[in-house]
């Protein structure tokens, strides 16, 4: 897959602008998930996509021959993503889920017996949870979405985030605490 | 050991403690350790990941079209200077000489343009959406113009699916379009292309068996009468802008990033 990619990538750079659309296609997917987790939003991921595989291509001279395509562009997905999201005012990306509409932004939780009161409890914890993510910054909840979610090392999330492995993991901790204390609540209702 | 600290526990959850089997130990030996991780891990444990809204096997497709009109072609940037200079060396004196003329003549004539006083602004042209290709640009207003005349019109042939099919190829370039607009400051221009976009949003994510009754409500709803004059001036400003622009020898092939 690797060598596969490579060859993609010389394809590009000799010529072949087709070429990168393989690219494109085979990360797409992977790309929108990281950027809708750290958006939090439908179009803002779809734009954090866009950017991401643009600037994919105009950066590709530079990308080494020894690094893996996916990580490479993973990277520069989160910091295009993160990026956005520190444009945004905190309130702004993500939206308090009060109504059974919202789906889109709901965290999904696991719910064995489906009974009118398991499901408000349910929506309950959803609604905490996006709300004690929608407080942290940036910065913690990229960390957090990276460690948490995307189950990266603290020396990824520092490579990716190029900050030092100390700030990435002192991020994921303030993230860790202040979720804690948002979701302190549930502790008494689950 | 001392208690452990909360850092300590996360670390450990998390799986990237230096000292996990110390860490095991004290958490056998210390009930007030343990009781605290425990629910550490139960917190943490309840924070499930955040599921993206599931897209279809043709997004990846979907993204290459939006974005490939605006990259380059990587064909110019294969040969070094060096390697470009030493190819000369094969040249003879003559085409040697007929080259670095055109050169000259060539860099005069930039020289040139570059001397001419700047033109003045309109309010269709500010001077800072160079970036954006005005010939795809003019496309993409003229694409939009159609698709909003046919709502407008309501073809009750017209399938909704192929309706929804084509708001959603426009948007994806609409994005881009206006991020393109609000990086190089064009407000205005921005603003009405963020009215188009709610449009495109709306009715791409109509259901696809949604009728053309609900379309024709959609498009009263959104005043798309008052957006379709709207694009029609902007398509008319980039074609002037294209028609100023015309003699320029260059012509940007991107958009901001």
């Amino acid at each position: 897959m690797e060598e596969n990619e490579h060859s993609i990538i010389r394809a590009v750079l000799s010529g072949d602008k087709e070429a990168y659309g393989t690219l494109v296609l085979r990360y797409s997917h992977a790309i929108f998930r990281v950027a809708f987790r750290i958006t939090g939003d439908e179009a803002d991921a779809e734009d954090v996509v866009q950017e991401a595989f643009l600037l994919g291509y105009r950066k590709l001279e530079s990308f080494e021959s020894r690094a893996k395509f996916s990580t490479w562009i993973y990277r520069i997905a989160v910091n295009c993503a993160l990026n956005l999201k520190n444009k945004r005012k905190p309130d702004a990306a993500y939206q308090i889920v009060d109504d059974a509409e919202a789906t889109q932004h709901q965290l999904q939780v696991a719910d064995t017996a489906a009974s009118p009161e398991r499901l408000l409890l349910s929506r309950e914890i959803e609604a905490l949870q996006v709300r004690a993510m929608q407080e942290l910054t940036a910065i913690e909840r990229t960390a957090f979405v990276l460690r948490h979610m995307e189950a990266r090392t603290t020396a990824e999330i520092a490579a990716t985030l190029q900050i030092a492995p100390n700030a990435a993991k002192q991020a994921v901790f303030r993230a860790v605490q202040k979720l804690r204390r948002s979701l302190a609540p549930l502790r008494v209702n689950a | 050991m001392n208690h452990l600290t909360e850092e300590q526990l996360i670390e450990h959850y998390y799986g990237e403690s230096a000292k996990s089997m110390r860490i095991e130990h004290h958490l056998r030996e210390c009930n007030r350790c343990a009781e605290t991780y425990a629910t550490l891990r139960s917190d943490l444990d309840a924070i499930a990941p955040i599921m993206a809204p599931a897209r279809d096997a043709g997004h990846g497709e979907q993204v290459w079209r939006s974005i490939r009109n605006f990259v380059p072609v990587y064909e110019q940037k294969q040969q070094g200077l060096w390697q470009r200079f030493g190819s000369l060396r094969g040249l003879n004196v003559a085409t040697a000489c007929v080259f670095l003329i055109a050169v000259a003549f060539f860099a005069g004539r930039q020289w040139d343009i570059y001397q001419r006083p700047p033109q003045i602004q309109t309010a269709a042209n500010n001077g800072t959406r160079q970036p954006i290709v005005l010939v795809v640009l003019g496309d993409h207003l003229g694409r939009s113009e159609r698709f909003l005349v046919a709502l407008r019109h309501g073809d009750p042939g017209e399938s909704t699916a192929l309706v929804k099919a084509e708001a959603q190829d426009l948007l994806s370039a609409n994005r881009l379009y206006r991020e393109s607009a609000i990086k190089s400051g064009d407000r205005a221009f921005a603003a009405a292309l963020d009215r188009l976009e709610r449009v495109l949003v709306e009715i791409a994510n109509e259901p696809d068996d949604a009728s053309a009754a609900r379309l024709a409500e959609l498009q009263k709803e959104l005043n798309t009468d008052g957006l379709l004059f709207e694009v029609r001036v902007l398509r008319s400003h980039v074609q002037d802008e294209q028609e100023e622009q015309q003699p320029a020898a260059v012509r940007t092939l991107g958009v901001l990033i």
